[in-house]
């Protein structure tokens, strides 16, 4: 079980004193928040991919350099890499690049991206999303796969023998989870390529991403990759955690109020109850998150959102501190009662061990 | 069995809306053969109770449960009666905040009877210029006589001629649609997911409209 943390890498203001980080600020916490990750034992940072304000992760691939560069065990990976509005030739030469310099410490996750006036800034057009992510996947898959490619699509310009450089770390592809909330075509695409699903689910009741993994699972069945329940699942998930749960409610508060896409809403209560996030004692953020499988599963990542509302760098990290005391009986409780044939989420040394065993004569 | 939903955004207690939803929702049912018999169920949306949850579902992007399943509720119906007070010279913006939460296709092909209250009949081109065109959008059938129901209108015996006119027409739009929908609810189409060849067909196939 790879347990980690996601950021989107927005600019807020707190709310509680009016402070707006600048760009810089939130870039630098962004790292400061890796390495702390790093430094609890944490499994993954995976670093969102926007191109508007008021975001400032639109260079993920230097910021995960840059994090590769100061940390040596984390993994890093992206929440999400636009597949719709990014050009796949530069996705498999920016990833097969960061591969080489971390030394394999590399996963991607694809994400279609819903802000609309993204698209036409990038010569898309968002009523293509589901065509645009399934497109420029395929080309992806086989640019890190066959060595000279011949390529006509609708979407970009055709390709005639191009080798995408560097090839990827020992011939082998970068692990790849597809993101999506709701849309199936997506979970069949994950299922068809043997690849990963991730179902953010914390902003939505935990039913809907059941269903949507439910269909994953059978599909990945279907699609020949292996059981069902062997199937490669990640969920998102989000908390705020004191060791006194009435604090942690209280400072939180203000946050969830004002906060960029629930606030202003339902109140934190209905809402704690409605959706995965968890506002309380370490104890209650345990439970909570190991009661997760009872909607999917047992599964391979869990990511939080840590550093999003306006907190501050200094709260976020004490948060880090928590979820880093939590952390050895988290690991126990996921590992509890999962049968043996569930497989761990491909790392790039578990995907070059069994390529050599594909390639030892029977 | 008939499903009919009546949908009310009436916000008084009581409401003239909902007590003009009442009646049309009798004059339907009666025509249809009478609930006891089992000939046709009711089930009443009342938009009040929904209020907050509206404004959530704004907010969040999901509906709670309570909002859920009023809103399977509407995609379930083979007859919809809707009724609305008049609000700045069109339905109210409850009203309008509950259709624009609805699935695109939950009304595909349904007949409505659409009504309207107000304090004067001044505001009954609403029907027809705000209400008509609003399920029209929606793919709805709508019957061609909408009722409205003005304050005076409660003590005039013409409204009771509309209502009965506009539950006729309901019953006849009922007689000529298949009473089982077709339309897959979003379990269904979880459950019949499109293959990944036929979407990689889809992508290479040019815009779809």
């Amino acid at each position: 079980m790879q347990l980690g943390i996601f950021s989107v890498g927005d600019v807020t203001t707190d709310p509680t004193t009016g402070r707006t980080p600048t760009e810089h600020e939130r870039i630098r916490a962004q790292v400061a928040i890796a390495l702390k990750a790093e430094e609890i034992g944490l499994d993954v940072v995976a670093l969102g991919q926007h191109h508007n304000p008021p975001f400032v992760a639109s260079a993920p691939t230097t910021t995960l350099a840059w994090i590769g560069a100061q940390t040596r065990r984390i993994l890093l990976s992206t929440a999400t890499t636009l597949i719709t509005t990014t050009d796949p030739v530069r996705i498999a030469e920016d990833y097969a690049t960061l591969q080489h310099l971390t030394g394999g410490r590399v996963d991607l996750m694809m994400g279609r991206g819903n802000t609309g006036p993204v698209y036409p800034w990038f010569g898309k057009d968002i009523r293509e999303g589901i065509n645009l992510a399934v497109e420029n996947y395929a080309l992806l898959h086989r640019l890190w796969r066959e060595d000279v490619v011949d390529w006509q699509g609708r979407f970009r310009t055709p390709l005639q023998g191009f080798t995408a450089t560097p090839r990827p770390l020992d011939g082998v592809a970068p692990f790849v989870w597809h993101g999506s909330i709701r849309s199936p075509e997506i979970a069949e695409q994950a299922a068809y390529y043997g690849d990963g699903f991730f179902h953010n689910h914390i902003f939505w009741p935990p039913e809907h991403a059941a269903q949507m993994v439910r269909l994953y699972r059978e599909r990945f069945e279907h699609y020949g990759h292996g059981r069902a329940d062997q199937a490669y699942v990640g969920l998102g998930g989000q908390f705020f955690m004191r060791k006194d749960s009435q604090a942690a409610v209280r400072e939180f508060r203000p946050y969830f109020d004002n906060a960029p896409v629930y606030g202003h809403g339902p109140s934190l209560e209905d809402f704690t109850s409605q959706t995965p996030l968890t506002v309380g004692s370490p104890q209650q953020v345990l439970e909570r998150t190991l009661g997760f499988r009872e909607h999917v599963g047992d599964y391979q990542r869990q990511l939080f959102l840590v550093d999003h509302a306006g907190l501050p760098l200094k709260t976020v990290l004490e948060q880090l501190d928590l979820l880093g005391e939590i952390l050895p009986d988290l690991r126990a409780g996921f590992a509890e009662g999962r049968p043996a044939h569930v497989p761990d989420a491909p790392t790039h040394a578990a995907l070059v061990a069994a390529r050599a065993d594909q390639e030892v004569p029977a | 069995m008939t499903r009919l939903v009546v949908l009310s955004a009436g916000l008084g207690v009581p409401s003239s809306t909902t007590l003009l939803a009442d009646r049309l929702a009798a004059a339907v049912v009666r025509r249809l053969g009478g609930e006891a018999e089992g000939r046709v169920e009711v089930e009443r949306v009342e938009l009040r109770r929904l209020a907050h949850p509206l404004a959530d579902r704004l907010t969040t992007g999901f509906a709670g449960e309570e909002l859920a399943a009023a809103l399977e509720a509407v995609h379930g119906a083979d007859a919809l009666v809707a009724v609305t007070p008049v609000y700045a010279a069109s339905y109210s913006g409850l009203f309008k905040t509950f259709v624009d939460v609805l699935d695109r296709d939950a009304l595909e092909g349904t007949p409505v009877v659409v009504a309207a209250t107000g304090g004067t009949p001044r505001h009954s081109m609403v029907l027809d210029h705000a209400l008509r065109p609003l399920f029209a959008h929606l793919r709805a059938v709508v019957a061609p006589t909408g009722v409205f129901a003005a304050t005076d209108d409660f003590g005039d015996a013409g409204l009771d001629d509309r209502v009965e006119r506009a539950a006729g027409e309901l019953v006849a739009l009922l007689s000529g649609t298949a009473t089982t929908r077709t339309r897959p609810t979003e379990d269904e189409r979880l459950a019949d997911p499109t293959p990944f060849e036929e979407l990689l067909r889809r992508a290479g196939a040019g815009p779809t409209g």
